[in-house]
Formats: structure tokens, sequence, C-alpha cells
């Protein structure tokens, strides 16, 4: 399969963790759709790196896949807290900054 | 069919349909575990590329660091007993229209451009040639990464300590 | 020609302006009262000093300008500022000097009653009208004319008003205001043309232009058309008379200086500086001529209707007005500026000693006097002296100078004004008689109105009568017995005739008030429709004040619906969109992460589509 298959398949997977993060209710929920945007990416990086014979686009990935943990965890961390102060994680009554 | 091609369409079915699911289904637990198999699913496209140390890493990482980091997550957020909201909000159709039309956007724009068929050689362990790579041209930005890591870390730490 | 220096007249212009700033600005000083007006009359005396040296100086033909530039424009001065002095402008400078010193020194017991602040203010507005008139009459161009020309409108209706607190005065002043603005308006425009046409403001230069030829007189009519409303409205001419009778509602010195001698003669004046340019253009002389003759009919008829002595007075000015443009609209300007001069003197005159009447009996209505030559003997005299000028008759004041009006409007080939004036020579005399039997002879009446006790007036009051008479008989007789020369040369038939018109004026007037043998009231009856028209003034106010609220008010009402409906219904929608978009703008920052991904997720949109489009 040539690289315009990968590439249609983490577009297809990028704009599902799209509709998820502007669809879902819960704060967690908008993180799993995060968490599908940026698996996408990676495939693309990885795809990329394949069909040019380049090493560096998987190095990035290795990367990419860290910060991911470590964004995943803060993420999780802030959900945790907001749902101390404010016993919720419905992303609908998290509108402080209403203007 | 080569026996790549299967495995490319298989791979993604898998994945394209657990991703479906991750996104749909009302019970967020639920949602969580498809996302491991969408996961999972990630992991063979990264064999399929020839990429056998990036799958382990997203195995170990992912599908199990994550997921299980989120399973607790709703543990503690979600009152188990309690409600079971609607997942779902108002903005479905925008949403999907948004979505809809940008995937389209990406998949037309690749599919014009004459895009590479054949894989360009490249070494065999690509494990090795990946570890020797990260520790001589990016060693900068590996210790940076670790750094990244270790403030992330203590952050979290921070932001999720118990009250006082 | 010669060329004399003109610090004199410069002095007694400046010598007032000293005196209204020092008032006007040091407010303390002003609201005194007494001091005030001491100081405004020791720079008034000071005035007339220069005035008539600089006369004097000036008699034989010297001119004397002094300029200073004012307006720098490209290539030239546009307008300048200065003095114009000579032999006509000083001989007016002169007359503006004694009658405003006079007046003055007249006011000082005439108005003892006035609170010191108002004193104040009056002798400030008293130095303001000195100064602008003075500036008016040696002004060397049309740009500083018209400014003093402004400002003695100002002054004007600063003293019409000057007991602001009664209605009827604020009424008055303002109508003085706009009846004369009107005509303000056509002098504006006819300046501009004739700078437009002649490339000057300057009277001097173009005086030059025209006697050589170089002005084009293509259009000139409509300019000096234009000057001539300006002076209509000033020198109450047919019809914008109607705000001098009015006029009579400020202090009687007031009337006096303003309304007699000065302000109203501005117009007249201003014709006399640009004759050279009316000269040019005959058909508008005899508009003026006409409109002239008629002005002095219509006033005399309706002065002969009216109970309030000050009114008689003013309509017998307009009249007399109306005398001097009929005698400029015949081409002979320096009669009418002689008669100007000499009715300057009289109807002063008179006026002053009608304020002494009005002082004594306390009332300005005819009804309440008589019988006060006994009682007040001085007066009597003196107010004899200024009817019998009026009247024209020999040995006094304005008999010459009537005479030289009808001998130029004869000259001129003017029958038919001619005869409206004769008809008003003895009109003139006719009334002016009435009012000295009913006043002054007689019976007194039977309840003395506010318990008057008539007395000869005090000395301030006196001194400007007795001086102001003494003038008048001194020119009357000088006059009598030396003949001026005139450019015209009047029929033989002339002089006994005006003299005999006059005779049998007072002989109609004495036969029917003092002695009675015509019933007035039977006289009056005879002229029915006449007397009833004039009564009411002939309507003219009422058509005035018809058009000024149909057209000027209506037309008001509708730019104010404009303004607020339209101009600033705009700016209110305007605004109100801002509003409303503005808050329809803000529901989009609804808080929520999830709604400003989705705008991110639009705009990427939009960008890639773009991308797609506009450029691939």
């Amino acid at each position: 399969m040539g690289l315009q298959a990968y590439l249609t398949l983490a577009a297809i997977v990028f704009s599902i963790g799209l509709f998820g993060v502007v669809t879902r209710r819960n704060t967690i929920g908008i993180l799993l759709g995060i968490e599908l945007m940026l698996n996408s990416v990676n495939i693309n990086l990885v795809a990329f790196s394949r069909f040019s014979g380049d090493v560096t686009g998987m190095i990035f990935t290795v990367f990419t896949i860290c910060i991911t943990v470590v964004e995943a965890a803060l993420g999780l961390a802030i959900v945790i807290l907001l749902f101390r102060v404010r016993r919720t994680v419905t992303a609908d009554h998290l509108d402080l900054l209403k203007g | 069919m080569t026996g790549e091609a299967v495995g490319f369409w298989c791979l993604s079915a898998l994945l394209i349909g657990s991703a479906l699911a991750v996104v749909l289904t009302k019970n967020l637990f639920h949602a969580v575990l498809w996302l491991a198999l969408a996961l999972t699913g990630t992991a063979g496209i990264f064999l399929l590329l020839d990429a056998e140390f990036l799958a382990a890493v997203q195995l170990l990482l992912y599908a199990g660091g994550i997921v299980t980091v989120m399973v607790f997550a709703i543990v503690v957020t979600e009152k188990l007993v309690g409600e079971r909201l609607s997942q779902t909000s108002r903005r479905i159709a925008g949403g999907a229209v948004a979505s809809g039309l940008l995937a389209w956007l990406i998949v037309s724009a690749v599919m014009e451009r004459p895009l590479a068929t054949t894989r360009m050689p490249m070494a065999d362990d690509l494990t090795q040639e990946i570890g020797e790579t990260v520790l001589t041209r990016f060693v900068l930005p590996f210790e940076l990464l670790a750094v990244l890591m270790l403030a992330g870390l203590m952050s979290a730490i921070y932001f999720a300590r118990p009250e006082e | 020609m010669m060329t004399g220096d003109g610090s004199l007249a410069l002095a007694a212009l400046l010598l007032h302006a000293l005196g209204f700033l020092t008032l006007a600005i040091v407010a303390p000083l002003r609201r005194l009262g007494r001091p005030a007006a001491y100081v405004s009359i020791a720079c008034a005396v000071g005035s007339l000093v220069s005035a008539v040296l600089a006369w004097q100086q000036h008699m034989g033909g010297a001119v004397s300008r002094r300029v200073w530039e004012w307006l720098p424009a490209q290539g030239q001065t546009l307008a300048t500022v200065g003095i114009l002095a000579d032999s006509d402008s000083t001989v007016m400078l002169s007359l503006v000097a004694l009658v405003a010193c006079l007046v003055q020194v007249y006011s000082l017991s005439y108005l003892s009653d006035e609170p010191a602040p108002s004193f104040g203010r009056y002798y400030t507005y008293q130095s303001l009208f000195a100064f602008s008139m003075m500036g008016l009459v040696l002004a060397p161009n049309l740009a500083q004319l018209f400014i003093c020309w402004e400002l003695v409108g100002l002054s004007s209706y600063l003293l019409i008003g000057f007991w602001y607190r009664k209605p009827e005065a604020a009424r008055a002043a303002v109508k003085a205001f706009w009846i004369t603005k009107a005509g303000d308006v056509g002098l504006l425009i006819g300046i501009v043309l004739l700078w437009r046409q002649s490339g000057t403001f300057d009277l001097t230069e173009m005086r030059v232009l025209v006697e050589s030829g170089a002005l084009p007189v293509a259009g000139l009519s409509i300019i000096t058309f234009c000057l001539y409303l300006g002076a209509a409205g000033k020198s109450a001419q047919f019809p914008m008379h109607i705000w001098l009778p009015d006029a009579m509602e400020g202090p009687t010195p007031v009337s006096a200086l303003i309304h007699a001698a000065t302000m109203v003669t501005a117009g007249v004046y201003l014709l006399l500086r640009t004759e050279w340019l009316f000269a040019l253009t005959p058909d508008v002389l005899l508009i003026v001529a006409w409109i002239g003759a008629f002005t002095a009919l219509l006033a005399a008829v309706l002065a002969c209707v009216q109970d309030d002595i000050k009114r008689v007075l003013a309509y017998s000015t307009v009249s007399q007005l109306g005398y001097m443009m009929t005698a400029i609209g015949a081409g002979f300007a320096s009669a009418g500026f002689f008669h100007l001069l000499t009715h300057g003197l009289f109807k002063a005159l008179l006026f002053l000693g009608a304020g002494a009447v009005i002082h004594a009996v306390h009332s300005n209505d005819l009804p309440h006097m008589g019988g006060l030559a006994k009682r007040m003997p001085q007066t009597a005299i003196v107010f004899l002296v200024g009817t019998l000028s009026l009247a024209g008759i020999p040995l006094f004041g304005g008999f010459l100078s009537k005479e030289e009006i009808l001998g130029a409007v004869w000259a001129g080939g003017l029958v038919g004004p001619f005869l409206l004036l004769m008809l008003v020579a003895f009109l003139t005399a006719f009334y002016m008689f009435r009012v000295v039997f009913l006043a002054f002879f007689g019976t007194p009446p039977a309840h003395p109105h506010h318990g008057a006790h008539p007395h000869d007036p005090p000395a301030a009051m006196a001194l400007p009568l007795w001086i102001l008479a003494g003038l008048s008989m001194a020119v009357g007789i000088y006059f009598t017995f030396t003949h001026p020369e005139t450019e015209f040369t009047s029929p033989g038939w002339l002089m006994p005739t005006a003299v005999g018109t006059a005779v049998a004026g007072i002989l109609l007037a004495w036969l029917t008030y003092e002695r009675q043998v015509i019933n007035a009231g039977r006289l009056a009856a005879a002229f029915g429709p006449i007397r009833y028209a004039a009564i009411n003034r002939f309507w003219i106010d009422d058509i005035f004040e018809g058009i000024y609220n149909a057209v000027l008010l209506g037309f008001s009402r509708v730019v104010g619906w404009l303004d607020r409906y339209i101009v600033d219904g705009v700016l209110n929608v305007v605004s109100s969109w801002t509003l409303t978009s503005g808050d329809d703008l803000r529901t989009l920052q609804t808080g929520r992460v999830q709604d400003y991904v989705y705008g991110v997720a639009v705009g990427l949109l939009i960008l890639l589509l773009w991308a797609r489009w506009a450029l691939a």
C-alpha cells in the first residue's frame, strides 16, 4: 500500500478524533479524542519516514509519544483537581470565562 | 492482494471502527476500552511500516500506561453509582460537518499528489538505528525531553495532591 | 489736495475705544456707577475736541489716510484697518462726537434713578457705540465699514434693550436687530460682489477705478442695489422701517443719539461715501428716490395719529430719512448729507427735549400733557426751536437743508417724488405743531399723572438742550444769510412755496388744536379709512410677523424635525447597532473550551478551502 493509503487512514482517524473533541461532554471524553488525534499524527510521521527512507520521522514519533504521555498525565491531574473544586467534569459547566 | 495489503485493510477497519466507537459510545468506561483497542491497532500499523520499536513503545506507553491512568481518573471523578448523563452535546451536526469536511479536504489533497508507492530502503535493524541516532544527532532534544518529563511529573503530583 | 496727518481723527476714534475698554474690562469701576460715567464722559469730551480740530484741518479739502495691514493675502493685502479723513467724514465725525458727548452728559441726570451697576453698563454701551460709529464714519474700506456697521447694530440692540427686564424692550431690541440684519445680508453680498468686480475693498482705490472708467459696469446695478438694501435697513426705509418706532422702548437719550442723529444716518452716509459708484447705476438711484419719497409720506401720515410723543418723533425721523434718501436718489448726495447734519442737531434736540418732558410728567402720552409752557418755560423754548427747524422755517436750522433737498429733487427731474415731498413738508409742520400745541399749550390734564409736578430739567439735562438749540439757531441764521454753492440751481418759486407749505401746516395745527376752530374729531373723521389704517400702522408689522411665524418658524420646525429624526436618528441607529451587534458577538464567548476548539477547526477549514480553490 502506498503512502497515500496511510495518509488517508491518518486523516480519517484525525477527523474522528476532532469530532470527539468537539462533541463529547465529559472532559475525559475530550481527552480521549485528543489521544486519537495524536495517534493519527504518529501514523503520518512513521509513514512518511518509511517511504522516504529517513529515520528522523521515527525518532520524532518517539518524542511525541513521550510528550503525549506527559500531557495525558497532566490533563488528567487537572481533571481531578477540577472535580475536587467544582464537583463536576462536564465540560459545559466549566464556563467561568463566559463573556 | 499482498499480505501487507490484507493486513493494512484489516488493521484500518479495526482502527477506524474502534475510533468511531470511542467518540460515539455513551458509556465513558467503554470508550476508554475502545481507545485501548484503537491504540493496539495503531501499533499494528507501525509493525506494517517496519517500525517494531515504535510498536513496542506504543503498546507499552499508550495502551498500557495512558489507558490505565484514564481508568483511574474515571474512577476518581465519575460517580459510578450516580448519573449516567448523555455523553454527547448539541454540536453533533456541526462537529460532523466540520470533521467530515476536514477529512474530505485532506484526503482529496492527498489523492491529487503523486506520492511514493514504493518504500525506500532503510536499515534492517531500525531499533539500533533509532537508538544510535537519538543518542548522537538528537541527544539535545532527548535530554530536554527528560527535563520536560520531570517537570510534568512534578506538576501532576502537585495538581493531584491531597487536599489540606 | 493736501494730505494731512490723520492723528486727530484717529485720536477721536481711539478715545472712545479707550473708554469702552476701560469700562468693559475693569468691572469694579463699572459697577460703581457714577465714576464710570465720568470716565466715559471724559473720553467723550476729549474725542469731541479732537474731532472738531480734525474737521478744521480737513475743511478745505485735505485728505488723510492711514491704514494698517490686517488680512494679508497672496500678492496684496486683502483688508486693512485705519481711517480716511476728509471734509465729509470729519464733519460727520464731529456730529457724532458732539451728540454722543451731549447725550452722555444728559444721561447723568435722566438715568439718575438707575442702580449703579446698570448705570455703569449704560455708559459702557454708549462708549462702544460711539467708537463703532466713528469707526464706520472713518472707514477707509468696505470691510472695516461692515464690521463697524455690525458693531453699531449690536450697540443699538444693547441700548434699546437696556431695560431688558421689560418684555417690550427686549422684543423691540430683537426686532431692530432682525430687521437691520436682513438689510445687512444685502450689504454683505453687495460688498463681496463689489470686491469680485473691482478686486479691492478700499474706497480710495475703487474711486480711482471708477473715475478712470476701469470698473466694468456690467452687473453693477445688482451690487449697488444690495448696498442700498443694507442702507435701507439701517436707515429705516420702507418696508424696513418698522423697527424704529418700536426702538423707542429704549431710554430717551439713546433714542436721541442712535435713532435721530447717528446710527440711522449710517445708511445715508454709506450712500454718500459711495455716490460715485451709484452714479454709474441711475436705475438704482431712481428706486432709492421713489422709496425715499414714499417712506417720507408713509411715516408722516403715521406720525399724525400717534399719541406717544416719542413715537411721533420716531416717525418723524423715518420721514426725514426718506427726505435724505430722495435727495441722494436725485443724484445730489451732498444735499442729503447737509440735511443729515442739520437734522442730527435738531432731532437730537427734540428727543432730549421730549425726554425732559417725559421726565417731568412721568409719561410718554400726549393726553397726559398740556399747558407745560407755563411750568417748563426753558424746555418749551428749546422744543419750539427744534420744531421750527424741523418745519423748515427761515432763520432756523433745517430751513436751508430742506430747501436744498427740494431743489435737488426738482433739479434731478423727479417730479413725482418732489410733489410727495411737498406734501410731506406740510404734514411735518402739522404733526409737529400738533405735539407742541397739545403738550405745551392748552389746559393741563385734570388729574396729573402719577402726581407729577412738571418743572424745568436740572443742569445736566438743560445744558445739552441749550447747546443744541444754540447750534441749531446758529446754523439756521448762518445759512439763511450765506447760501453755500450748490451743484444745481433751484427755481425761484421753490423757496416761497416750501416756506408757504410749512406755514400752512402750522396754521392748520394752530386752528385745530389751539384755537379749536376746526374740530379735531371731525378732521380725523374726514380721513377715516386712512386714519384707521394708520392707527394699525398699515398692518406692515403684522405682515412681517406673519412671514416670520410662517416662513422662519415653519422652516425651523422642519429643520428641527430633520435634525431630531434623521441626523440624530442615523447616529442613534448606528450606535444601537453597535450595541446589539456587540451583544450578539458576545455570545460567541461561551467560556467553553469545546466551542473554542470548534472555532479553531472552522477557521482551519476555511483556510484550507481557500488554499484549495483560490491558490490551486
